[in-house]
């Protein structure tokens, strides 16, 4: 990894840092195991779907429906469940359900050349209802005695869902660095044209990049409704944006180009730490947005006045 | 855009089907929840449908996609204004949609606000039917306080700022509970969020900051609707807490059933949507004939416990709002 | 013209260091009232950071300078301006909401008590607006909507209307069309009869040749010459610009042509070109000469796979038919774009990226891609075409425009193609950046084992001559013969390209 990506990284990584300490010297328990465990693994579902928002956001793309798309994997996996499907078959067919949302998303933008945003706008909208109407609008909850999901978000030590999340990230990270993927994905998000001009096939990394978000978000889902044992066609509303957030906190610049998943997932820890530590110090509700709020705008800051020295 | 396009479309829609129910001289109610995912509402158009029946009106039940989205509420208002002769409103917020419901009764037409109160409204609604929220928050604390032995810490969870009958829930869960001196409310602060998913993050922190060995520094735990009862629910299953803490919630679903079963849940209280949706109705039917209403109806709070669940009267409640 | 003896602005010892770097080095300028004053060098060479000293946007280390005599230090731009002294930048600082009178008196509005003293704002509009006698620009306009040379005009519009004596033109013509120079070349011949002086900064040394009076050369932040416009030559102008004697800026080694590598037989586009019939060999470089939009580049793009072909037959490597530039690039022939920052090149990934994007397979297996061998393979290129640069991962967008043209002509050389296109290669980059190229364009097509081809764009006359062996004119989308560069005179190409001539004269090898 080149000195200048580590930099990128250490302003976020830095925060988070400062931020955990802060909250710790308020509230020593922030320190335990019990605490750090916890958001670990409330931390998950933001992170996983986070993975693939990088990559499309990497790609120049955007995802607004991605919080729908948990919204209906998740009634999907718990249906699946419900039906007495094995664990492997649910995981397997939520991440394909979810893959084929984000592959609509893909089409939809290079097929009939949309902005990525108008369309998922669309689409948000479309899941979300999709979701509702196939439920009829209440939870689909899990059969009492099914335990198989447990271990993924809770249970004793670190659950299963953590170990997945660092294992994606570092997957990911490689893949982005070390493959022909990954720096397509780049080159189509740094500059489209240039891209076309050496002979990408700049279409097909698009809705690969799309159809990966879909499946990180279908996983996302399985995760979802581990935590919750039920399949909510509601939940996730506004995810979205804790995901976009978390991904340009990350270092990712929304004009493309630029992002890392590493970045992503401290993104996405920052947020929970900041929630989890105004519980902990029983700071009323609306101060943890303000902070949160504040911490999104900080970071923005930073990216550009990292960007210009660099100019 | 979209949305108020689509929604015009449904009121020119509903024009057209009104001028056909007016030519068989029905009179046409449109009842408005928060809401149209939860059960909860799906009973009140249940009881709504009953009164309908009954009284041989035409009934429209048509709520905002969201259950946050307060405009959209007011323009189902004002759209509906125009094509029923009374309105029944569970509105979304207090003071948002008070002008909205205004301009309708200016005009002669009935309105009556079930679940949530509509702030001063009096002097121009028909009349508000809802469960005393107050006065359900008072039983869950009276409740909490009797197994607990008039002892001990407890926290309080609450829902959404600005949802006003959860807030009365938790005022009145407050006040009620000042009056045990034994008992100490050490967190009130935390509001849950809108999603499950959201409220079992906040619950599962809000448990870990009184996290104590293996146990809780605090005995007892009150919510105030399904939202956040279910996520403290998974919150306690998921630290291996739930049933070593007295937990009193509010709602009812099918999990809730199974934890008040296996001890997990202390008690919880239901509203009942059925008859909410019934007496709204006939409210404004009676309105309209000329005859007394009476300008507050309590549909009645009921505390449901491991205890008294199979009790037919009880049970035939929570039939009302469990599949 | 009276000559006062007095300069108007004189700079004296200037030196300027950022960190161990010595950006200038005790430089001497002195400007004389009503002259144009050309500052050329190459990139780096201190051109930028001189004038930032002069706008007050740097302040020196040591020196001073005086205006008019009097001792001139300037806080800020704002300052300098006030005390006369003007910049027009290459990218322009157009309010494009604002009207054009709005924007000329932008920062130093007249004011009746807390109201904009609209009156006078027109007055002073009109009256720097007079001086370009540009009939069309009125002051009523909003400013984003005019053309790139109409914004430059309300530039300088503004600094004229402050009273400006001294004028900065930065590169003005790098964004402008060839009828919009011209215009802005009367414009400053007319401001310098107007009695103000002018510094202009070129990498062009035609314009300079054409504009300006005296000029000096700047090198690694030293002042190396002042010549007489008049009595110097290019090559003199070149060579000190450089620091070594140039023979010749376009180097020529014996060329054998070889087999036919590619056909073109009547290729049409969606619009343009109309018909295009071209046949490449080896070892050969084709120029296309034209003027802007006749089609040059939409053939390029055709036959690249990059636009739409209509009609027609492209035959290469024995086979025709549709092909996109992933083909193309298969097939071997690889295409440098005219617009380096919009198409050419992702600014914000490194120089490696840049370089290696089209050929990723070729540096790891199972679509894995090494960057160490990715970062080998471009450093390679890096030393060879001499791109100045902190190393293979840097970004590209921080070089500046000539190495960044190396780099996207070091993406053709590592990608190995046959079929090199090159659209306008030299456009904006500064004198050694162009001789790297011509170079290697000349090292490719005389490569003893593999000598290739080359089809090359461009609006400068003496490149095409200087660097090809045929020249073919694109006029309206039709493209000509190409004919042997010996058999030629510029003048013919001209009659060509403007449409008074059908052909070029002479045989077609």
């Amino acid at each position: 990894m080149s000195i200048r990506s580590i930099l990128t990284l250490l302003g976020p990584f830095l925060a988070l840092v400062v931020v955990y300490c802060i909250f710790g010297a308020m509230k020593p328990a922030m320190f335990t195991s019990d605490v750090v465990l916890s958001v670990l693994t409330q931390t998950v579902i933001v992170a996983t779907a986070a993975i693939g928002m990088t990559l499309i956001i990497i790609s120049g793309g955007i995802d607004l429906s991605v919080g729908s798309i948990i919204a209906m994997a998740s009634v999907a996996a718990a249906t699946f469940v419900t039906k007495g499907y094995s664990p492997l078959i649910v995981f397997v067919c939520t991440i394909a359900f979810g893959a084929i949302c984000g592959m609509i998303n893909g089409s939809l933008t290079v097929g009939l050349r949309l902005l990525p945003f108008i369309v998922t706008l669309g689409t948000m909208q479309i899941f979300r209802g999709g979701a509702k109407v196939y439920a009829k609008g209440t939870p689909v909850n899990l059969p009492f005695d099914v335990t198989t999901y447990k271990a993924w978000m809770g249970g004793s030590g670190l659950p299963y869902g953590v170990w997945m999340m660092v294992a994606l990230v570092l997957v990911m990270t490689l893949v982005l660095r070390l493959t022909r993927f990954g720096r397509y994905v780049f080159a189509v998000g740094s500059n489209e044209n240039t891209a076309t001009l050496c002979g990408v096939n700049v279409p097909k990394v698009k809705i690969l990049v799309y159809t990966f978000g879909g499946a990180m978000a279908g996983l996302a889902a399985v995760m979802n409704m581990a935590k919750s044992s039920q399949g909510d066609p509601t939940t996730a509303m506004g995810m979205e944006l804790d995901v976009i957030a978390a991904v340009v906190i990350g270092g990712a610049s929304l004009s493309g180009g630029e992002g890392s998943v590493l970045g992503a997932l401290i993104g996405a820890l920052l947020m929970t730490t900041i929630r989890t530590g105004c519980v902990l110090n029983a700071i009323p509700t609306p101060w943890t947005e303000v902070i949160t709020g504040a911490i999104i705008v900080v970071a923005v800051i930073i990216d550009r006045l990292r960007h210009r020295r660099a100019a | 855009m979209k949305a108020s396009l689509s929604l015009d479309l449904v009121a020119a829609l509903a024009l057209v089907s009104c001028k056909e129910s007016g030519s068989n001289g029905k009179l046409t109610i449109a009842v408005i929840p928060k809401g149209t995912t939860h059960l909860y509402w799906k009973s009140v158009e249940a009881g709504a449908n009953k009164a309908a029946a009954e009284f041989g009106v035409n009934v429209t039940f048509i709520g905002p996609q969201k259950e946050d989205d307060r405009s959209q509420q007011i323009d189902l208002v004002r759209n509906q204004a125009l094509q029923s002769d009374a309105i029944v409103l569970a509105p979304l917020d207090a003071t948002a949609l008070r002008d909205a419901v205004k301009d309708v009764t200016d005009k002669g037409k009935p309105v009556v606000i079930i679940d949530s109160a509509l702030a001063d409204s009096s002097a121009f609604i028909t009349s508000y039917v809802a469960t005393d929220n107050r006065e359900g928050g008072r039983i869950g604390a009276r409740r909490l306080a009797e197994i607990l032995g008039g002892k001990g810490k407890v926290a309080v969870l609450r829902y959404l700022q600005g949802s006003a009958s959860t807030d009365h829930r938790e005022e009145g869960f407050l006040e009620e509970i000042k009056k045990f001196p034994g008992i100490e409310v050490v967190s009130a602060e935390q509001y849950a969020g809108a999603t499950a998913t959201q409220a079992q993050d906040t619950a599962t922190n809000l448990l870990t900051r009184f996290a104590e060995g293996d146990g809780l520094s605090i005995q007892g735990i009150f919510c105030s609707n399904q939202t956040n009862t279910y996520g403290m629910l998974q919150a306690l299953r998921g630290k291996n807490l739930a049933g070593k803490v007295k937990f009193v919630g509010f709602d009812c679903d099918a999990t809730f059933l199974d934890a008040l079963k296996k001890g997990e849940l202390h008690g919880t209280v239901l509203q009942d949507p059925v008859n909410m949706g019934y007496l709204g109705v006939k409210s404004a039917i009676d309105k309209i004939k000329g005859t007394a209403v009476q300008p507050v109806v309590d549909t009645g709070a009921t505390m449901v416990t491991p205890e008294n669940m199979a009790d037919a009267k009880v049970a035939a409640l929570i039939k009302t709002q469990v599949q | 013209m009276s000559r006062d003896p007095l300069p108007r602005l004189q700079m004296r010892g200037i030196r300027k260091t950022f960190g161990s770097t010595i950006a200038l080095g005790r430089v001497d300028l002195e400007i004389l009232p009503g002259e144009v004053h050309a500052l050329v060098g190459e990139n780096g060479a201190g051109k930028s950071t001189l004038m930032k000293v002069l706008s007050g946007a740097h302040s020196p280390d040591e020196g001073e300078m005086f205006f008019n005599g009097e001792p001139y230090r300037p806080r800020n731009p704002l300052e300098a301006r006030a005390r006369g002294v003007g910049m027009i930048y290459q990218e322009l600082s157009i309010a494009p909401h604002l009207t054009v009178e709005e924007n000329i008196v932008l920062g130093m509005e007249p004011v009746m008590g807390p109201f904009i003293d609209r009156k006078e704002m027109r007055r002073r509009a009109l009256e720097a607006l007079a001086r370009f006698e540009h009939p069309d620009l009125r002051p009523d306009m909003r400013a984003g909507d005019l053309s790139v040379s109409a914004q430059q005009l309300i530039e300088i519009g503004r600094s004229l209307a402050m009273g400006c004596k001294v004028l900065v033109f930065d590169e003005p013509t790098s964004s402008l069309a060839q009828k919009d120079i011209e215009r802005l070349f009367l414009l400053i011949d007319r401001l310098r009869e107007q009695g103000i002086s002018i510094i202009y900064i070129s990498h062009f040394l035609e314009e300079v040749k054409r504009l300006a009076s005296r000029l000096t050369v700047l090198r690694d932040g030293s002042v190396v010459g002042t010549l007489d416009v008049a009595s110097a030559s290019t090559d003199e102008i070149v060579s000190l610009m450089v620091g070594r004697s140039v023979e010749d800026l376009y180097p020529r080694t014996a060329r054998t042509p070889g087999e036919t590598i590619l056909e073109i037989r009547k290729l049409a586009g969606a619009s343009k070109p109309v018909s295009a019939d071209l046949s490449l060999r080896r070892g050969e470089v084709i120029g296309i000469a034209g003027l802007v939009g006749s089609g040059r580049t939409e053939f390029l793009r055709a036959l690249f796979g990059l636009d739409h072909v209509r009609s027609g037959e492209i035959v290469m490597a024995g086979k025709s038919g549709k092909a996109s530039p992933r083909d193309r690039w298969r097939q071997g022939m690889g295409m440098l774009s005219e617009n380096r920052k919009e198409e050419g090149l992702a600014l914000n990934l490194s120089i490696a990226d840049n370089v290696t994007l089209t050929c990723l397979e070729r540096f790891g297996s199972a679509g894995t891609v090494s960057p160490t061998k990715q970062q080998a393979a471009t450093q390679r290129w890096i030393d060879r075409l001499g791109i100045k640069c902190q190393g293979p991962t840097q970004k590209i967008g921080a070089l500046s425009g000539g190495n960044q043209q190396k780099a996207a002509f070091a993406r053709l050389l590592e990608h190995d193609v046959d079929i090199l296109l090159l659209d306008e290669p030299t456009r904006g980059i500064d004198i050694a950046a162009k001789a790297r190229i011509y170079e290697a364009i000349n090292e490719a097509v005389t490569d003893p084992k593999r000598p290739r081809a080359v089809i090359l764009i461009s609006s400068y006359l003496p490149e095409l001559f200087g660097t090809c062996d045929r020249i073919a004119v694109m006029s309206q989308g039709r493209l000509t013969r190409a004919v042997p560069v010996g058999n030629l005179r510029p003048e013919d190409v001209m009659r060509v390209a403007t449409g008074k001539a059908d052909d070029l004269p002479g045989s077609s090898s």
